[in-house]
């Protein structure tokens, strides 16, 4: 049996030495590029007064780290709750989307068109603006929380979907032919095969969602970037804040992508494969 | 075998298209208890589409499919339940291939069969032994070789005690060295009185392993005989220059 290349391979050639020269040339240049543009940046703060004392000293305190840290407890657990909600509607849309009914399936295609059009701040106006009109009375966890999850479930039922096509079809045929009904098919035989070839996007995703919970200060939800919001109005330091709240963004999105690499690296190869290397 | 037994298989005018290609003209076919039955015939013929058909993996324009006497219907748990009683080794082998051999083997006769995991682990064992990969168990097919795969898969399709195994074309993926280890446990099978439709271009196995060879082409069964008859005196123009053919390669 040939083995599949993962979808890291197909894009990838590996580069020749020539274009090893050029892509060390290209990183040299853009490093230099963002130290000027850094240095360009500092100056300027530095210019304005940005470096002063007052700007910083809070930050010296174990308080605002732990307003900081409570907010970004807020937000990881808007994020992973949302992620969650978001891989469970996804899913159900992805089988809806494969169903030989047709008016199941017209109706999964229509959310998942429609999820994936409408941008998230719109959900969220929703949820803050028409929800509580219905009488439906939401936390402002749930109202930053539930249109998150509820934009990303479109891109996740594609995602799904496609790791599902990806499955050769010998599998599910081999799994049918020994009496396994359709459904028993899915979940023992294709659906574990796709979920190895999604993981990348679906982390990516996850992703998203944590970026999109930072509209939580719309609906006053205490997240991380609403918190933010508090210290800048409470010090009067919309610089220096901003700049450490983004550190924090960076280094999760960071790390999650590195676990996503990882997973990734995991599932794709065989175990004959892992154990070698 | 008396004359009024029940086939295990049989077809009756099956017909099937894919567009407007005519690829199964209206063929009858009956596979009698303990036969082995070899389908050959030149590429595009149709003998997968013949062999899918049988557990319905293809759809059919019209006609009937019957087990034992018994309808095999288009879909639904009936026609689960059904083809867990036919056999199929394929080309590709398609073992799970997220899956280790041993599971495999039981996934069928504990979702399907209801059988203990302990049973059915012990009785995959004991097949995975008779087929010579029984130290394999516990790998992932990828670290498997061809041979051994398609040995596994034929063991993994006997696991569900089927009345019939298909194979189509099951050694074409292989190279010589393991053609000859999956057709000797054909060859065992047959010999345990398996009953089998088996789609190959091995000729020499089809000579000595078949009782009945069916000669295929462009959708028809054309010619059907026992193997001695059928190699040494075939009686149409095309089966004649289908031998005369591949005895030149
Ligand atoms: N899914 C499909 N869609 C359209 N045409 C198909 C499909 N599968 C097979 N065919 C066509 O049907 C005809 C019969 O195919 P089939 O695979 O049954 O032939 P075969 O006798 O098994 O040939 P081979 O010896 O090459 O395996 C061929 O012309 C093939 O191109
Ligand atoms: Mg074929």
């Amino acid at each position: 049996m040939s083995k599949t290349p993962s979808i890291r391979d197909m894009l990838y050639e590996e580069p020749g030495p020539k274009t090893k020269k050029q892509i060390r040339v290209i990183t040299l240049f853009a490093i230099l590029l963002l130290a000027a543009l850094l240095a360009v940046v500092i100056r300027q703060f530095y210019i304005t007064g940005q470096f002063a004392p007052r700007y910083w000293y809070f930050f010296g305190r174990w308080t605002t780290w732990r307003f900081l840290g409570q907010g970004l407890l807020v937000t990881l657990e808007a994020a992973v709750t949302g992620s969650i909600i978001a891989f469970l509607l996804g899913f159900v849309l992805m089988r809806g989307k494969l169903q030989k009914n047709k008016i199941i399936r017209g109706a999964s295609v229509c959310l998942i068109e429609f999820t994936r059009g409408v941008p998230t701040l719109l959900f969220i106006y929703f949820f803050f603006l028409v929800v509580p009109q219905t009488g439906w009375k939401l936390s402002a966890f749930w109202k930053i929380t539930l249109p998150c999850a509820i934009s990303a479930c479109g891109v996740v039922a594609e995602a799904l979907r496609s790791g599902v096509n990806a499955v050769p079809k010998g599998q599910s045929e081999a799994a049918l032919s020994l009496g396994l009904t359709k459904t028993r098919t899915f979940y023992k035989v294709v659906f574990p095969q796709a979920i190895r070839f999604v993981i990348p996007s679906l982390i990516a995703e996850l992703v998203i969602v944590l970026k999109d919970t930072t509209f939580a200060y719309i609906v006053t939800c205490a997240d991380l970037m609403q918190n933010a919001k508090v210290l800048i109005s409470n010090y009067d330091a919309m610089l220096s804040v901003y700049l450490v709240v983004a550190l924090i963004y960076i280094l999760i999105n960071y790390l999650l992508n590195k676990l996503s690499d990882r997973l990734a690296d995991r599932l794709k190869q065989n175990p004959a494969e892992r154990s070698a290397a | 075998m008396t004359q009024n037994e029940v086939p295990i298989i049989e077809l009756k005018n099956i017909n099937k298209h894919f567009g407007d290609l005519h690829v199964l003209k209206d063929i009858s076919l009956k596979v009698n208890k303990g036969e082995v039955v070899v389908i050959i015939g030149p590429s595009g013929s149709g003998k997968s589409t013949l062999c899918r058909t049988i557990n319905r993996l293809e759809t059919i324009d019209s006609g009937q499919i019957l087990l034992e006497g018994v309808p095999i219907p288009e879909e639904g748990r009936q026609l689960a339940e059904l083809r867990s009683k036919i056999g199929m080794v394929f080309q590709a082998f398609n073992l799970f291939s997220h899956m280790t051999i041993i599971d495999n083997m039981t996934l069928a006769p504990v979702d399907v069969l209801k059988m203990p995991r302990r049973e059915a682990r012990e009785e995959a064992m004991k097949l995975l032994e008779r087929v010579g990969v029984a130290d394999q168990a516990k790998k992932v097919p990828a670290q498997l070789s061809g041979g051994q795969q398609q040995r596994a898969a034929i063991a993994r399709a006997l696991a569900m005690h089927p009345k019939v195994m298909l194979f189509d074309e099951p050694t074409s993926a292989l190279d010589p060295e393991m053609i000859g280890e999956v057709l000797n446990v054909m060859t065992e099978l047959a010999s345990d009185g398996m009953t089998m439709l088996i789609v190959t271009h091995e000729m020499n196995f089809a000579r000595h392993v078949a009782d009945r060879v069916i000669f295929m082409d462009s959708g028809s069964i054309v010619e059907q005989a026992d193997p001695e008859a059928f190699f040494s005196n075939p009686q149409t123009e095309r089966a004649k220059i289908f031998l005369e053919s591949i005895t030149r390669n």
